[in-house]
């Protein structure tokens, strides 16, 4: 069971990475901030669980840690970009 | 036994997660227009990863050999799919709504329902 678990998640590990790639390339292109936002936004959900999976793969749980602040910063982007676009200030 | 049933429940949603990101990141890449693209964006962070963090918090339960330090990956990510389960859909929406009120992302609707809110056509 350890075996077939370390193979498939060798396997997913490649497929988040060729998918981070795809994320990338739209981050670049994107023609508008909008486009770049929800690309880094996926980008980032994407590294959020492909830290998950080297933790379990590599056998160091403390990797795991920073995941949950990695969330958080993620909708802090979102909101700080959508109301300065919106309303040209940011006010708390 | 029970970790035999963690590890197969968890590996099943690992591969699906893995097989949404794939979708949503070939959506991501090929649509056409923004809001396009918030489809893709959601199906990669709801379908793309709350599922496979629930599935890494399973499988790290059923490894024995991480010993008693399996319980933070399992934790962490668990705790991370559930801010994500309600963080994305909000933050996506607020992004929706900027980019729906500015004048640089090319709007062309099939129909527009806010629109013809504002002006007060619905009835």
């Amino acid at each position: 069971m350890d075996e077939l678990i370390t193979r498939v998640v060798e396997v997913v590990i490649l497929l988040y990475l060729v998918s981070a790639v795809m994320f990338l390339i739209r981050t670049v292109k994107g023609p508008t901030i909008f486009d770049r936002v929800l690309a880094v936004d996926a980008l980032s959900y994407d590294l959020a669980v492909f830290m998950s999976l080297l933790a379990l793969y590599l056998g160091e749980p403390l990797l795991a840690v920073s995941v949950v602040i990695l969330t958080l910063w993620i909708y802090t982007l979102d909101i700080v970009v959508s109301k300065y676009m919106e309303y040209e200030k940011v006010s708390i | 036994m029970v970790e035999l049933i963690l590890g197969l429940i968890g590996l099943t949603l690992l591969l699906i997660g893995a097989f949404l990101e794939i979708m949503g990141a070939i959506g991501m890449t090929r649509l056409q227009g923004f809001f396009n693209r918030v489809h893709a964006a959601t199906v990669s962070a709801i379908g793309g990863s709350v599922t496979p963090l629930i599935g890494v918090s399973l499988l790290s339960l059923a490894l024995e050999e991480l010993g008693i330090r399996r319980f933070y990956v399992a934790g962490n990510s668990l705790t991370a799919a559930l801010l994500i389960l309600i963080l994305a859909p909000a933050g996506t929406h607020a992004l929706a709504r900027a980019a729906y009120k500015s004048r640089e992302v090319l709007k062309n609707f099939v129909y527009d329902a806010l629109e013809e809110d504002k002006r007060g056509l619905r009835q």
